[in-house]
């Protein structure tokens, strides 16, 4: 199986304080790869490595073979790495369509004298994104609801649109932060269906931040745990969910809960 | 009650804090005069008190009816008897008057000690005073101003204890009515779905547009050309601010590079290259879209708000080199350049003021034809999503920087042109034509109208550049309004008085919109 | 976040980088040479007019640091840049105008001169009157602009307190203007403080003269600058102030009055702005409407030359900015008339070669 993105020896730090600590990690293609740990473990800061908001003190990131060190998250996301975000971060005075067609920026190729002047060309590709936005929408369920501005929609429209116009640009990569954040149980099963779905459906590489342990255990193939911005185990989610290391470091508490509920 | 009487006393303060200012910076007395032209001509002599006196009066008397009725307005969860509402506008009015009556007393014994105010303050000359203690003496006057005030916030309680809530309602549902009645009568809606609709509709506003400038005289004409350019800058702006999130206070340094560009290459001094305005014109836009790309590269790196400052750092450094021996030579320093060549048609000169209109319109018709094609377009989306949350729109694939370079590149040449437009018509141009009160009027008429939407923008700078040629007496007072005009809006409606509307892109007309918006020139904006 | 999103814009990062050098080496060089040029290869100042100078700048520059810091403290609280900071400036330059107008109007007869006005007889009062009073207006201004104009507008996007602020700034400063009319006053001082009066210091066979208004300017602000310092560090209000800059929502679970620490910032950094006002009207003479804009530019510039924020960065960069000032155009070769424009090329500058100033940001940080 090749490999979607491999990080070797990150590591990022805040004035002193070490966010990540030389973290490898290698995901496979078309795998589902969750990322755990308690708050603070580093995991968004992880996020933010990658996807060129920071860049690495130390370490490589590889994707598909191609280095995303040093590229700024406009570049990084045109390699086809899309993300959502832990407190949804729409556009939100825009509509949900709109947002949908932001997110298809990086695919478009019309410049500003073809939109003056409307070729065939831009009008061409403009109809194209359009039904690909209202595909999108009617496929993470949200048909009819396009020409809401995005702060109306409710909070689980909200963060399947933010889904939807991460999908937009065809990612390869798709990093979901927290997307279960705020749910309830019937709402966090619906999107674990999702999450499956995209990955069977449009084969894309999940890499996945989460909170919710039945979630992480029911959806992954992989998990990586961090703890003080180190990986302190990987593997399968039995795996994981044996690990000693882990289940003091953090499951330890998941678990008994997990049991209590 | 307490509440309310409480209340009616904190309102007086702030109307009497308000009327104090009012009064200090010299308002109600050329409102007064304002009134005074729009009622009659003659000098009345009414109660013993001569026309001008009667006319700050009744400014002064609105302002007290005003603070009554908001003093003596419904409080949520309180008991309204007209008991009161009589008694809160009462302390409204009793402390507004107190505020007032004491500052004309203050002012008026000073006056009488001897004191020249107006060398401290520049509005209070002794007939201000005069007028202000309603041409009694001292205490008299100043009691009569408490008496006046207390009564007129009285009736004023009275009046908005009367038609509590429901004048409006009643003048909304009549609206609502005739409005619908309108809209929905059989006639209306076969006219409006007939296919020549939009065609008739534009070309009738064609041929009002032609209308216009040759019916209205020199004055009329002169007037609208420059509120035209106003309408021209705003649109330009409107595409950094409005559209792309971008607070550019130093937007009259591209007007200016027009404005010289066209200055220095087609008058006969300092250089005396008599080129003709049809060369200067696209030279003038593509220079300051450059000097836009130029300002741009190392200052939409920063953070949005320091571009604010950089930008009116660099509107100043125009106008001091512009004013310096330095550049005098080059330039035509502080006296400007005048005898600026205007353009020709067909070998006639096209270069009065009404000629003018037609071309002010002709840039205007072009700009908002490429600013609503871009707004509706990649870019357009592009540059929302960044005023939106510009980490986000990184992280969404846009390059910002090439977007704000974008957008401030396009706003820059529309200054450009309306800079070059300027200086021709006027046939000078100079370094007091280019101050940062242009940047500062041009960034109102936007805010007013509202960011990002092309009809607020044509309205806001009718409003704001329209009204004060007609209202000549104000003038002193614009800038002022404009200031406070702009906090007003920001807390009040920061969306501008005609928000832009967006277009449904999904459902309904979706499918035929987009196709007819792709095909006529420009979507709903 | 926002710092790192910001500053690092995708444009290919070698190029501007390249542009960056190309211009440093040549900036660096032209001042290299200018350096040379004015001290070895054609003197053309002696020694003495350096002096002078350099006094007007560090005085200047005092003044400059205490505008400053009002921009910084603002900007470390609520990210906004204060416009209306020069026009509170105004108002307190007003305030002690208004104050020496009253006590030179206000006889005090004396022994030896019947006609003697209070200005004059104690000028110690008078000057602290003028301060206080100036100081007092300023900081009440200060309050309540950011209770009219800026707390309605918290949580609002960016753009929408900054042209409130904007708006507010040209509101106060056409204010003035109506109030009291568009010409240049005259700030008379008490005799003892005739301006162009000081001790003379001998240089080169000439005279220097340091003026008594510059010494006072000066050492007031630097001990206004200790006072802040010691405010801002060691005391409770402090100690709130640093913890709300911080992060508010924190802070106010900790029990902050986020609110309240804000309006002191307003009122603090409003008072400073009202000193500097007074000492502008003292040392530099001229009151008006606009005598606030384009020293709150300059001020502003400082702040970020010190790195914004950075209270120290603040003084450090006002100091420098009224040396530069002075300095700065006998070394470049520029005409005086274009000084402003000096100011306004070193905002530009920092602003390309280091955006987080000379001591660099003191600013939380937003999370992605």
């Amino acid at each position: 199986m090749t490999t979607a993105i491999e990080t070797l020896g990150l590591t990022k730090i805040f004035g002193g304080l070490v966010a990540v600590n030389h973290v490898d990690l290698t995901i496979p293609e078309k795998s589902i790869f969750s990322v755990i740990g308690p708050n603070g473990a580093g995991k968004t800061t992880f996020y933010n490595c990658i996807t060129g908001f920071y860049t690495p003190d130390e370490g490589t990131v590889t994707f598909f073979g191609e280095s995303l060190v040093g590229l700024g998250p406009d570049r990084v996301m045109y390699k086809g790495i899309a993300r959502t975000y832990q407190n949804i971060r729409l556009f939100s005075s825009m509509t949900a369509i709109e947002n949908i067609l932001v997110g298809e920026h990086s695919r478009l190729t019309t410049n500003f004298v073809e939109a003056i002047f409307r070729t065939p060309r831009f009008r061409k590709e403009e109809e194209a994104a359009l039904n690909e936005a209202k595909r999108l929408l009617k496929f993470v369920g949200l048909a009819g609801l396009g020409d809401q501005v995005a702060r109306n929609l409710p909070y689980g429209a909200q963060r399947r649109l933010e889904i939807a116009r991460a999908l937009a640009s065809k990612p390869k990569l798709l990093l979901l932060d927290e997307p279960t954040a705020g749910m309830n149980p019937h709402e966090t099963k619906e999107m674990m269906h999702f999450i499956r779905n995209l990955r069977d459906e449009l084969g894309i590489t999940i890499l996945l931040i989460e909170h919710d342990m039945r979630m992480v255990m029911g959806v992954s193939d992989q998990v990586a745990v961090l703890d003080y911005g180190s990986k302190i185990a990987e593997g399968s989610p039995e795996e994981i969910q044996r690990n000693p290391r882990v289940i003091e470091a953090y499951l330890g508490r998941g678990a008994t809960t997990e049991t209590v509920n | 009650m307490n509440k309310q009487i409480n209340n009616g006393f904190r309102t007086g303060l702030i109307f009497g804090i308000i009327n104090i200012f009012l009064i200090l910076i010299g308002f109600p007395m050329v409102a007064g005069t304002i009134i005074k032209d729009a009622i009659h001509n003659d000098s009345t002599v009414l109660l013993g008190l001569n026309a001008d006196i009667l006319d700050m009066l009744i400014f002064m008397g609105l302002i007290g009816l005003w603070a009554g009725a908001s003093g003596g307005r419904r409080l949520k969860g309180e008991v309204d008897t007209w008991l009161d509402a009589l008694a809160s506008s009462a302390s409204s009015g009793f402390t507004n008057g107190l505020l007032v009556g004491g500052l004309a007393y203050l002012l008026g014994a000073l006056n009488d000690a001897g004191v020249r105010i107006s060398v401290y303050l520049a509005a209070i000359l002794p007939a201000t005073i005069k007028q202000l203690l309603l041409g009694k003496n001292t205490l008299d006057g100043a009691l009569l101003e408490f008496g006046f005030l207390f009564v007129t916030g009285l009736l004023g309680g009275a009046l908005g204890f009367a038609l509590r809530g429901q004048w409006r309602k009643a003048l909304g549902d009549w609206w609502k009515k005739i409005w619908s009645g309108f809209v929905n009568s059989a006639w209306v809606r076969k006219i409006r779905s007939h296919p020549l609709f939009m065609p008739a509709v534009y070309a009738l506003g064609l041929v009002i547009l032609y209308i216009i400038p040759q019916e209205a005289g020199k004055y009329w004409n002169y007037t609208l050309g420059t509120v035209g350019i106003y309408v021209l800058l705003g649109l330009g702006l409107n595409v950094v601010v409005g559209f792309a999130g971008l607070l550019d206070l130093g937007y009259v340094a591209f007007f200016a590079i027009g404005a010289y560009t066209v200055a220095l290459l087609t008058a006969p001094n300092p250089h005396h290259l008599m080129w003709s305005f049809w060369v200067a014109l696209p030279i003038g836009i593509v220079l300051a879209a450059a000097a836009g790309i130029l300002l741009g590269i190392p200052v939409l790196r920063m953070r949005g708000d320091y571009l604010a400052i950089v930008t009116l750092g660099f509107g100043e450094i125009i106008r001091i080199l512009a004013t310096s021996d330095l550049l005098t030579p080059f330039s035509g320093g502080p006296k400007g350049v005048s005898a600026i060549g205007g353009p020709t048609l067909f070998g006639k000169p096209f270069s009065s003021d009404k000629d003018f209109v037609y071309l002010i319109m002709i840039g205007i018709l072009l700009t908002i034809f490429v600013t609503t094609q871009l707004r509706s377009s990649r870019v357009g989306r592009a540059w929302e999503a960044m005023r939106e949350d510009e980490t986000v729109a990184r992280a969404m694939g846009i390059n910002t920087l090439t977007h704000k370079l974008m957008a401030f590149a396009i706003g820059a040449a529309f200054a450009g042109l309306g800079g070059v437009l300027f200086a021709s018509r006027n046939q000078f141009t100079g370094p007091e034509d280019h101050n940062l009160m242009v940047s500062i009027n041009v960034l109102s008429v936007v805010i007013v109208g509202g960011m990002g939407s092309i009809p607020g923008v044509i309205a806001g700078a009718f409003a704001l550049k329209g009204l004060p040629e007609v209202l000549r007496e104000v003038q002193d007072y614009r800038v002022l309004f404009f200031g406070a005009l702009l906090v007003i809006m920001m807390i009040w409606r920061p969306e501008g008085l005609w928000p832009s509307s967006r277009r449904s892109m999904e459902l309904g007309k979706a499918d035929d919109n987009a196709k007819k918006n792709s095909g006529a020139p420009g979507g709903k904006p | 976040m926002e710092k790192t999103a910001v500053h690092k814009a995708s444009m290919p990062v070698n190029t501007y980088r390249l542009i960056q050098i190309v211009l440093g080496v040549v900036f660096s060089a032209y001042v290299i040479w200018r350096f040379y040029d004015v001290f070895i290869g054609n003197p053309a100042y002696g020694a003495d007019t350096w002096m002078r100078f350099a006094i007007s700048g560090v005085v200047l520059g005092s003044v400059y640091a205490l505008v400053a810091i009002g921009y910084t403290l603002v900007y470390g609280i609520l990210f906004m840049i204060n416009f209306a900071h020069g026009d509170i400036m105004m108002i307190g330059a007003f305030g002690g105008y208004f104050v020496f107008e009253a006590l030179k109007n206000i006889p005090s007869p004396t022994v030896g001169d019947p006609h003697q006005v209070f200005l004059n007889a104690h000028p110690i009062i008078s000057v602290i009157l003028a301060f206080v009073v100036g100081m007092i207006v300023a900081a009440v201004s200060g309050y309540f602009l950011e209770k009219i104009a800026y707390r309605p507008l918290r949580n609002a996007p960016r753009l929408v307190p900054l042209i409130s602020a904007i708006g507010a700034s040209i509101f106060l400063e056409n204010a003035a203007l109506l109030l009291f009319g568009s010409q240049r006053r005259d700030f008379v001082n008490p005799v003892q403080l005739t301006r162009g009066t000081g001790w003379n210091i001998p240089v080169n066979g000439t005279t220097v003269i340091l003026p008594y208004t510059g010494v006072l300017t000066f050492v007031l602000s630097v001990l206004i600058l200790i006072a802040l310092y010691l405010l801002v560090q060691r005391t409770r209000i402090g100690r709130a102030m640093r913890a709300v800059a911080e992060n508010k929502s924190t802070a106010a679970l900790m029990g902050i009055d986020v609110d309240g620490v804000i309006s002191r910032t307003f009122i603090i950094s409003g008072a400073l702005a009202g000193a500097a006002g007074v000492m502008w009207g003292i040392h530099l003479g001229l009151v008006y409407y606009q005598v606030g804009f384009i020293p709150g530019i300059k001020a502003f510039t400082a702040a970020v030359l010190g790195g914004i924020g950075n209270i120290p960065g603040a003084m450090l960069g006002g100091m420098f900015l009224g040396i530069i000032e002075a300095l700065g155009p006998a070394i470049l070769g520029l005409p005086f008339q274009l000084k402003d424009v000096l100011a306004f090329g070193i905002l530009v500058l920092i602003l390309i070669f280091r955006p987080t100033g000379l001591l660099g940001e003191v600013l939380s940080e937003e999370k992605v």
